[in-house]
């Protein structure tokens, strides 16, 4: 009798998920374009909105709606409005598969890719999957471009490492002795520290090496290893950079110089830090100076100030400006018409054709001229191709 | 040279450690209880003097010191006060959900952005015609821990309140029988606790470091093992771990070993309480049946 | 002959069901990728909860280092995949690579369960609690800072794993080892090693007294859900192509011991829906919650946290709770009669009556304070520990 009514219950526990089954078969099968429902064309990107990274994330994401706003107010592409989704993904690949797949069951058709390289690289193999092209602002790392969909606005971590070791250091600093600060947790700043160590020139001998994991931000004992260098070459964020800055001010060579890389960017604008204070030389190699004062990174840097006042302004996000507009001039360039129902892999086609072609950007990123937008073009394997600038932000 | 600077790394790292691991070990010997909120009264504390730096820095340490103090209060009143009596794990698990939850409620007001007091340093003291610099903040530093550190042994030894605490800490029940107001004496703890984490944050903040939602994450975690490490429930303990930990850092931060810092403090932690399970300094608790 | 039934095989019915029709769901038809993920996710995050259950809900013991053991599965498995896959130049999906992979992964750690189990010989409560986290701890940073021709170091390793559209595949290996996992288990936990592990919990010293080999118990158990944990860890390896030491920090140990605490400490078919459920949330908080108000989900995260454990655990709320809960709600639906006082008077029903002695009570030299709570707490489900 018992056993009946359990039997009955289990065959009902069936039908439902057989149901249900059978339900979502019914939408799975039409269900390959996502952005059929679409109203505006969505920009998709997957950043780290919350946790320690979340400052590069959030420039990310208020740029990229920066422009988004622009060029909506602009008229969009031909008519078709934009809009952003931006997911967070913590800075942790885990997140990635969830990210991606909202950004693309939504209805995204432009992608961003992701903020950072950990999970930018996963999410690249999902990407490369479905055919989705997409341009990431920085997720530098060596395996993320790709001549089948993944390019970057940014310069790969290997091209910095050895353009600051072999134009720089083997050239200028001949004779110096080398510090590198890095972080030992991060594959940005081990990627570009062993590019750059390989890179050096023999004459230098080897390196004096300090690292620091996770948000450590004492750092008596990395300042005391590094305390005799004439130049340390610090391919880590401007936030713990700064933080290094502070705390060595009297204890390192007066006269040294603190090399950085595009991570360095912003650390003028940290709060609470004034780096005039500090009597060491800071100089990096960039792609953009958040600090400009003429040009068109200026007028990037006014509007994003206007619109979100207390937001962390660096490098990250004027390179998600100019992705949002690079991928927006790119269709238009390609003279098709562009709808907002247009399948991502439609979208993205159009896309890497363009972007394999010679197709030149004029950006707020890269070495700006006498005031005029830089020129920005791509290699057929998804690297960037555009001026790097050494920017000395301090020297006394 | 090269000793005494590490010496002197080692002693500055370790003073904030122990501060803040005093902080661990007073609220785990009166409330039985790992306070993983801790390391986020830290962070309460940068936000507070980043603050209040512009009107005078001595008003936003006080402040810092105040803000605390209330956190302490209202944390241990809405989170932890419901739960006493129930079982340690719960205790422990809503100890995270606190400090997850102002390290959210600090990303909110951050917005993300990096916090600090324009300041660089507050100077250095050369000694052996240079050859040996010491900033001023590593003095206040050690000077600070080592003047608390007494400060909270005499209390503890000579005052009311302090032998209250002992009795709290001996046998919660006893106490209350001799008319002790458990309640009222915990509470007490974590004001103390808090206030400990305040100046070691102001310590921090002045170093200077700059303040964000994770700012008290860290240091919060090592000084917990520094507190186990010295023996939890003893105050000289705390510093003593403090101290270790702070040594261990500065010595193999020094050499080819330096990305295995974290891993080697771990370690220590684990041979310390598989050798003496109650710490360097701690008393020994005979097991109840 | 049915309680006995949804006692001991419900839960396996109820798997083997989802996993059926999941699988037709996913043949049958193009599933959304998110669909197939998600259901990956939620068996990783099964055995996860059901093999920490193991450790928390019947030893006892409190352990915050499960996602190192993890790490451990993911790490040894991955790289022996990958040598094995470059070796032999087989397929990224190869079924009997992942199985290779998957005994390995769970042998390595179980070996590192050893380890934390001698220091569980000799600690207990907060401080064994301590050393687990410090493993995890250990773990990564070894990890983090390996070679990049060992393990990739911060670099992370790019180990094999199964694409997109193969997803599915995974789930459903994933719902496999969640039976295996229970059948270990449960069928364990019922044995005569199950009691004397619970009696262990209870307490200690008298089940030494019993002749219970308390060393060999609780080697197994650190040993059994180490060995869990790195077939979760092998899986979720094979779920993405990048493995990150960064992954397993502490955080996620605490994540994994929410679930089990949500779900309820030792109850296994509790942990099971815990973590079914709590995958789904953080998913779908992850999709609705983004752009600006991403900020807002870890707070009303935390915020749940905390008023669930207070609601279910704070002593003051005992009389509110028992008058409303689940258990009492179902009670009162299905079975109208019932009335517990009268349990002790049925003769069919003394296997359900309590029988845990208060051993401190009997064997105790000393007299007992319960110095953990004001003195109206009452002694706990723990209470012999004191």
């Amino acid at each position: 009798m018992k056993l009946r009514k359990s039997l009955a219950l289990i065959l009902a526990v069936v039908l439902c998920f057989g149901m249900v089954a059978v339900m979502s078969s019914c939408g799975g099968t039409e269900a390959t374009n996502y952005a059929e429902n679409n109203t505006k064309i969505k920009v998709g990107i997957s950043g780290p909105l919350t946790g320690g990274t979340a400052m590069y994330g959030i420039a990310v994401k208020n740029s990229a709606q920066l422009a988004i706003d622009e060029i909506n107010k602009a008229g969009g592409i031909n008519g078709v409005q934009l809009e952003l989704v931006a997911v967070d993904d913590k800075h942790d690949s885990t997140l990635v598969s969830t990210t991606y797949t909202t950004l693309y069951e939504g209805g995204c058709q432009l992608f961003l890719g992701t903020v950072t390289t950990g999970p930018g690289i996963q999410f690249k193999d999902y990407a490369l999957e479905d055919g989705i092209f997409f341009l990431t602002p920085s997720a530098s790392g060596d395996d993320i471009p790709s001549g089948d969909g993944g390019f970057q606005m940014c310069f790969t971590d290997s091209n910095q490492g050895t353009v600051a070791a072999e134009q720089y250091f083997n050239t200028e600093y001949v004779g110096k002795k080398v510090g590198i600060f890095y972080k030992a947790d991060d594959d940005y700043s081990v990627g570009i520290k062993n590019n750059f160590v390989e890179a050096l020139d023999d004459s230098f001998g080897k390196p004096v090496e300090a690292s620091f994991t996770g948000d450590a931000a004492m750092f008596d004992t990395q300042i005391s290893i590094l305390k005799d260098c004439d130049i340390i070459f610090m391919p880590i964020y401007y936030t713990p950079a700064s933080q290094f800055m502070k705390q060595a001010a009297t204890k390192v060579k007066t006269d040294a110089i603190y090399f950085g890389c595009d991570g360095f960017d912003g650390i003028d604008a940290v709060d609470g830090f004034d780096i005039s204070s500090i009597s060491q030389e800071v100089s990096y190699l960039s792609h953009f100076d958040s600090t400009a004062t003429s040009g068109p990174a200026a007028d990037y840097i006014a509007a994003y100030k206007k619109a979100y006042p207390d937001a962390p302004l660096n490098q990250f996000g004027a390179a998600a400006y100019d992705c949002v507009y690079a991928m927006v001039d790119a269709l238009k360039a390609s003279g098709e018409e562009i709808t907002a129902t247009m399948s991502a892999q439609d979208i993205s086609e159009i896309l890497l054709d363009e972007f394999k072609g010679d197709f030149v950007f004029h950006g707020v990123t890269g070495e700006c001229v006498n005031g005029q937008k830089s020129n920005i073009s791509w290699n057929d394997d998804g690297t960037v191709v555009k001026d790097a600038v050494k920017y000395v932000v301090s020297k006394d | 040279m090269e000793f005494l600077t590490i010496l002197i790394n080692g002693l500055s790292i370790g003073g904030i450690y122990a501060m803040i691991a005093l902080g661990y070990t007073m609220v785990y010997g009166i409330a039985k209880m790992l306070n993983f909120a801790h390391g986020d009264i830290i962070m309460i504390a940068g936000y507070t003097i980043v603050l209040f730096f512009p009107v005078n820095p001595i008003v936003g340490i006080v402040a810092a010191i105040v803000f605390c103090a209330i956190a302490g209060i209202v944390i241990e009143k809405v989170a932890y006060k419901p739960l006493r009596g129930a079982s340690p794990l719960a205790v422990l698990i809503t100890a995270i959900g606190v400090s997850k939850l102002l390290q959210s409620a600090a990303l909110i007001y951050s917005k993300g952005a990096i916090k600090g007091v324009p300041i660089t340093t507050l100077g250095a003291i050369e000694l052996f015609g240079g050859n040996l610099k010491i900033d001023v903040i590593t003095l206040i530093t050690i000077v600070c821990s080592v003047a608390i550190m007494v400060a909270l042994t005499m209390f503890i030894k000579r005052s009311k309140t302090g032998r209250a605490m002992v009795a709290v800490s001996e046998d919660k029940g006893a106490a209350q029988l001799m008319g002790i107001n458990v309640n009222k004496i915990i509470t007490i703890t974590f004001i103390i606790g808090s206030a400990l984490a305040a100046v070691a944050g102001a310590l921090m903040i002045f170093k200077p470091q700059g303040v964000e939602p994770t700012f008290g994450a860290m240091p919060g975690i090592k000084a917990f093992a520094a507190a186990v490490i010295g023996g939890i429930g003893s105050i000289p303990g705390a510093m003593v771990g403090g101290i270790v930990l702070g040594f261990i850092e500065a010595i193999f931060g020094a050499t080819p070993l330096r990305d295995y810092v974290d891993a080697i403090e771990f370690a220590i932690l684990i041979i310390v309480l598989l050798v003496k399970p109650t710490g360097i300094l701690g008393k020994k608790r005979r097991e109840k049946v | 002959m049915m309680r006995r039934f949804t006692k001991n095989y419900l839960n396996y019915t109820i798997i083997t069901l989802v996993m059926v029709v999941f699988a037709i769901m996913a043949l049958a038809t193009p599933m959304k990728d998110s669909t197939a993920f998600l259901f990956q996710k939620i068996t990783v995050a099964v055995i996860l909860a059901v093999s920490l259950n193991f450790v928390v809900g019947f030893l006892g013991e409190l352990s915050l280092g499960h996602a190192g053991f993890m790490s451990i599965g993911a790490y040894l498995g991955g790289k022996l995949s990958l040598v094995i896959i470059t070796a032999f130049g087989l397929e990224n999906n190869n079924i009997l690579v992942l199985i290779v992979a998957l005994i390995v992964g769970a042998l390595c750690a179980a070996a590192c369960g050893v380890v934390v189990g001698f220091a569980a010989l000799r600690l207990r409560g907060d401080y064994l609690a301590i050393v687990t986290l410090a493993f995890g701890e250990i773990v990564r940073v070894i990890f983090t800072n390996s070679s990049d021709s060992s393990f990739g170091g911060a670099l992370g390793l790019k180990s094999p794993s199964f694409s997109k559209r193969e997803m599915y595949i995974l789930a459903i290996i994933g719902f496999l080892l969640i039976l295996f996992t229970l059948f270990v288990i449960q069928n364990l936990l019922k044995s005569k090693t199950g009691r004397a592990i619970t009696a262990i919990r209870d307490n200690e010293i008298a089940a030494k007294a019993m002749g219970i080999d308390v060393t060999k118990h609780k080697l197994m158990v650190f040993v059994i859900a180490a060995a869990f944990a790195g077939i979760a860890g092998v899986l979720f390896s094979y779920s993405k192509p990048l493995v990150e030491a960064k992954s397993f920090g502490y955080n996620y140990s605490i994540e994994i011991l929410i679930i089990v605490v949500l779900g309820g400490i030792g109850s296994i078919n509790g942990s099971i829906i815990s973590a079914t459920l709590i995958t789904i949330l953080n998913e779908k908080l992850t999709v609705y919650m983004t752009g600006d108000n991403a900020v807002y989900k870890d707070l009303f995260y935390a915020i749940i946290l905390v008023l669930v454990v207070i609601y279910n655990n704070a002593p003051g709320l005992k009389n509110f709770r028992e008058k409303y809960n689940f258990k009492n709600l179902f009670a009162k639906i299905f079975k109208p009669k019932h009335d517990p006082s009268k349990i002790k008077d049925d003769a069919a029903k003394w296997d359900v009556v309590p029988t845990k002695i208060q051993m401190d009570e009997v064997l105790s030299t000393d007299m007992v304070i319960d110095n953990t709570g004001d003195n109206n707490a009452d002694i706990g489900e723990r209470g012999g520990n004191k």
